[in-house]
């Protein structure tokens, strides 16, 4: 069965906007703490639209490709959201780490100077690598799911027909109904 | 493609798998030793790097020279996971032959981390550190099946398609 060429952009566009949005609003995005869920998961689900829109087996190649475009349209949202809520996302972070510390754990050296630098206006270079830095991460997580999603919704039963069954012979005239 | 061209592809990928776990898992200890040295701009970095993937709360984070690591328990032990798959690939698949492993497979890995972390967040049980890097390294141990073939079959259908405009190519030149 001939495979026509899949059609990658689309899937990763609408997988990666839903996964970037996860990612980036506050207390949902601590799903990607199990190891980027969103990502990894909205990389299976681009594959899954794939394997929707295409003919054929999807490759894990196929897969691969779509999670990491998957994975970089979602760094690049992530990134866009977080940026009008830098300063609510430092302040549940800071008041995460001072529940914490009331059971006695140390906070780790230079997280004060982090939460509070990362509180106030990002300089562009700054910017530019944690989205470089997010990309990349996010894009290696995207190919793992993508390569999942494979292995899940890509591997379509080829379709075969059972053989015909002959037809009943139609009734003559002189027939008794 | 022959076999040896699958092999040459696969080792290679396979071998700058390794390169990169390897790396990647020391940038994660060497996180804590530089902020145990006083060189907490260079320490500040790499746990910053690490942020967009976890959550970094240091009551969940094994410590190494006093200070946390740069990801908790549970990251650590997929990619320590992962970086035993990757020792185990050579003698359970080979590099001469790409198959996923099955979705059973891999959600049959996956349950232990998943049964572990919803009742984590529902406030069932504790859930400790130890649990958390032991269940993450039996989800990261399959990883390197799924990473490897899918990259490695990506690699080769490129290289056939290249194969195959060249070979039309000299088709057209010969007629």
């Amino acid at each position: 069965m001939d495979k026509q060429k899949p059609e990658y952009l689309r899937p990763a566009l609408i997988a990666g906007v839903i996964a970037g949005l996860l990612s980036g609003l506050p207390i949902i995005s601590a799903g990607n703490c199990v190891c980027c869920l969103w990502i990894v998961g909205g990389a299976a689900m681009a594959t899954k639209l794939l394997a929707k829109n295409t003919s054929g087996i999807l490759t894990s190649g196929d897969g691969a490709i779509v999670g990491a475009l998957t994975g970089i349209v979602a760094a690049v949202v992530d990134t866009i959201v977080k940026i009008p809520l830098q300063p609510y996302n430092m302040a549940l972070a800071r008041r995460i780490f001072e529940k914490v510390s009331e059971f006695g754990t140390e906070m780790p050296a230079g997280l004060d100077g982090l939460l509070d630098g990362s509180s106030g206006f990002l300089s562009p270079g700054l910017f530019l690598l944690g989205l470089f830095v997010s990309a990349a991460v996010y894009a290696i997580m995207g190919v793992l799911g993508g390569i999942i999603g494979v292995s899940i919704f890509g591997r379509k039963k080829p379709q075969t027909s059972p053989p015909a069954a002959p037809l009943p012979p139609l009734p003559g005239p002189g027939d008794a109904p | 493609m022959s076999r040896s061209g699958i092999s040459r592809t696969v080792i290679a990928i396979y071998l700058l798998t390794v390169a990169g776990t390897a790396i990647w898992l020391s940038a994660i200890f060497l996180a804590p030793v530089l902020a145990g040295r006083g060189s907490a701009g260079a320490a500040r970095l790499i746990y910053d790097a690490f942020s967009p993937i976890c959550h970094q709360v240091p009551g969940r984070c094994f410590t190494f020279h006093g200070h946390p690591l740069a990801v908790c328990g549970r990251c650590l032990g997929i990619y320590t996971g992962f970086a035993a798959g990757l020792v185990l690939y050579p003698f359970v698949r080979g590099f001469s032959k790409l198959e996923l492993p099955s979705a059973r497979v891999f959600l049959l890995l996956t349950l232990p981390m998943a049964v572990d972390g919803t009742a984590g967040l529902l406030g069932i049980w504790p859930s400790p550190i130890l649990v958390r890097f032991v269940t993450g390294a039996v989800w990261g141990t399959v990883l390197p099946f799924f990473f490897l073939t899918g990259l490695a079959d990506l690699f080769l259908a490129r290289r056939r398609k290249v194969a195959r405009t060249l070979e039309n190519i000299r088709t057209n030149n010969v007629e």
